[in-house]
């Protein structure tokens, strides 16, 4: 049986390593022979099998084919549909995980219990559907691991280093910055920002607009009609961009399915970095709001990082020299470390000390004595980057004579302003009538290290009180008894 | 400084705070998950397009330094709702970024 194993389950590649005896991990391939799956799942409509992987991603038939699903796994509605059968987010991914434990473990022995990686920012649902996906697979979550976590503590264990490191993730569809400072086996997380849908897919849609308008310009058609050649001009743009990434310059041809002609594509890496700049130079800004947020400047970090495939990309790296005066290091293959990492975490966990990511409150009527206003704003109990697992309580009173009901909304951000923020949960609590204005109400929110939050309100004269997990209702959330149904149902699926 | 719960002040009485959030339009995605709309409803026709810097509230008077926290601000802000659920959130967060680039670039120089 293999005891630690990490499984980095990626927008558009997953991987999944253990633990050698000799401490150190190992990336164990599929059955395919490949280090790495494509996240990318086919239904095929002649037998009753899934594809996963790379058969998957390279055949032909896109409305039968699930791409970047991890990219919904915060969407309680999203739901795909095949042959009438309704999917969720946390199904789909659960073929993906099926593959890589059945594959894996013909070579590493039984897996049972795993560390699975997540973006820094994915939300509560997320990291919920993340868990229920290895359910359904046939595995237990001993911990949710941030991706750039688990790179640095791949990087601090194979290159032995000490200080400060920022970690910049950028993979096929988000981008993650953490910074943190490892001394001999300990590590401790200052702080970790995201941005989702920022990635190496939306370099390619870029570069597929640019296709498309050359080919109109060319041919005087359309590039695409249908999602069948989309895709495969997609993957297209996608190869040119890796070229890129070597060449100062690439040649392509592309046609479309209508006979309208042949145009030639003439791209260079300067024309391929203009296109893409502002996205660069928003992962800039991600990077400066991480410093802000350790309350940093670029001189404090020691080491910085690269992580993620779409850090092969030349400019990438420029940019980063650029701001830290240093040359940016990456740690061995930047698309296996995260999986790397997770199964070292899986080992380790207990020397790693990580934050909570966002900031949990509540909205309430905040009184300005100065200007003498009253307005709506979000509270924050429980601060981001608090060392996790945490609790912290914030006292608010009652405004009105004779309250009957106190309802608590559960915040998730850090904009003072409510407009911002996200409403993830709301409680009620009845309590005693007659009673005048300015009763204690005590908020009290706990944050496990799986990053998931709790809150309990207590009124403090009566002393009744009431707590709740966070729950989310959508289609695409499943109950605890709907789940036990559909994973034993995928358990019997063939899944190759 | 005091706070009151929010909720508090409605709760029985009808009573809403004049800065009650609006509940977005079109039902927020997810039962219980309720999101906090994100700014206003567009004017119908707006009159002109505004400007990055008009979008970005940066004024002729503001330093350098008040130019760069409030970018900042702003990018914080919007990277967030660029992953909302609501499609008119995750729009107008593009408009946004776009417009902070390019009061970045136009202030900073380009990366
Ligand atoms: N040589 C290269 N040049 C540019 N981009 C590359 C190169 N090699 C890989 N990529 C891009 O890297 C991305 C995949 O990276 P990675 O495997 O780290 O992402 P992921 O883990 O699947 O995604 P995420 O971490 O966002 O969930 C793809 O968009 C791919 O096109
Ligand atoms: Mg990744």
């Amino acid at each position: 049986m293999a005891e630690y194993v990490g499984i980095d389950l990626g927008t558009t590649l997953s991987g999944l390593a253990y633990l050698k005896p000799d401490g150190n991990p190992e990336i164990v391939p599929n059955s395919d022979g490949e280090r790495l799956t494509p996240s990318v799942v086919f239904f095929d409509s002649h037998e009753d099998v899934k594809l996963v992987g790379s058969a998957a991603r390279d055949g032909g038939e896109p409305d039968r084919t699930i791409f970047q699903i991890k990219r919904h796994m915060d969407d309680p509605e999203h739901l795909v549909e095949i042959d009438g059968k309704k999917w969720t987010p946390a199904e789909i991914s659960a073929l993906i995980l099926s593959k890589l434990k059945r594959d894996c473990s013909k070579i590493c022995g039984d897996i049972t219990d795993v560390v699975i990686t997540v973006p820094a920012n994915f939300n509560e649902l997320a990291r919920k559907s993340t868990i229920a996906a290895a359910e359904m697979a046939g595995m237990k979550v001993k911990r949710l691991v941030n991706e750039p976590t688990a790179a640095a503590v791949y990087y601090a264990h194979s290159q032995g280093v000490k200080g400060r490191i920022l970690v910049y993730d950028l993979g096929g569809g988000t981008l993650d910055t953490t910074i943190l400072e490892v001394e001999g086996d300990n590590i401790k997380i200052l702080t970790s920002e995201g941005a989702r849908h920022l990635g190496g897919s939306n370099f390619d849609d870029i570069l597929l607009d640019a296709y498309a308008e050359q080919y109109k310009k060319q041919t005087g058609a359309a590039l695409f009609s249908d999602e069948r050649h989309r895709r495969r001009v997609l993957q297209a743009t996608e190869d040119a961009k890796k070229m890129l990434s070597k060449l100062q310059r690439v040649n392509d041809t592309v046609a479309n399915d209508q006979n309208s002609g042949i145009a030639r594509i003439d791209l260079s890496r300067e024309h391929f970095e203009k296109l893409i700049r502002n996205m660069l130079t928003r992962t800039v800004f991600l990077v400066e709001q991480a410093l802000d947020s350790a309350k940093l400047k670029t001189s404090d970090i020691d080491h910085v990082v690269l992580v993620g495939g779409s850090t092969r990309i030349p400019k990438v790296k420029v940019i980063l020299e650029k701001m830290f005066g240093k040359v940016p290091k990456s740690c061995g293959n930047v698309d296996e470390c995260v999986a790397l990492g997770a199964a070292l975490f899986a080992k380790k966990s207990a020397k790693i000390q990580e934050v909570c990511n966002a900031s949990y409150g509540t909205l309430a009527m905040v009184y300005n004595a100065k200007t003498k206003e009253e307005k709506l704003m979000n509270s924050i109990v429980i601060p981001k980057n608090t060392p996790i697992p945490c609790s912290r309580t914030q006292v608010y009173q009652t405004s009105e004579d004779n309250e009957r009901i106190i309802e608590v909304d559960i915040t998730q951000g850090e904009d003072p302003d409510a407009k911002y923020v996200d409403v993830i949960g709301r409680i009620t609590l009845d309590v005693p009538a007659g009673r005048p204005k300015g009763c204690e109400i005590a908020v009290t929110f706990s944050y496990d290290e799986n990053q998931r939050v709790r809150a309990l309100i207590v009124d403090k004269q009566s002393g009744r009180s009431k707590e709740v997990a966070v729950s989310y209702k959508g289609a695409g959330v499943l109950s605890d008894e709907e789940l036990k149904r559909r994973s034993a149902h995928l358990r019997a699926m063939r899944i190759e | 400084m005091f706070k009151i719960l929010k909720s508090l002040s409605k709760s029985l009485t009808g009573h809403k705070p004049a800065t009650e959030v609006k509940k977005p339009a079109e039902a927020p995605k997810g039962g219980v998950l309720n999101q906090v709309a994100k700014g206003n409803a567009a004017p119908a026709a707006p009159a002109k397009v505004k400007t990055p810097e008009e979008l970005c509230e940066i004024t002729p008077k503001m330093s350098k330094d008040e130019i760069r926290a409030q970018l900042k601000l702003l990018y914080r802000r919007f990277n967030r709702s660029a992953s909302s659920l609501d499609a008119k959130v995750r729009g107008e967060a593009e408009t946004m970024l776009n417009a902070i680039v390019d009061v970045r670039e136009k202030h900073f120089g380009e990366i």
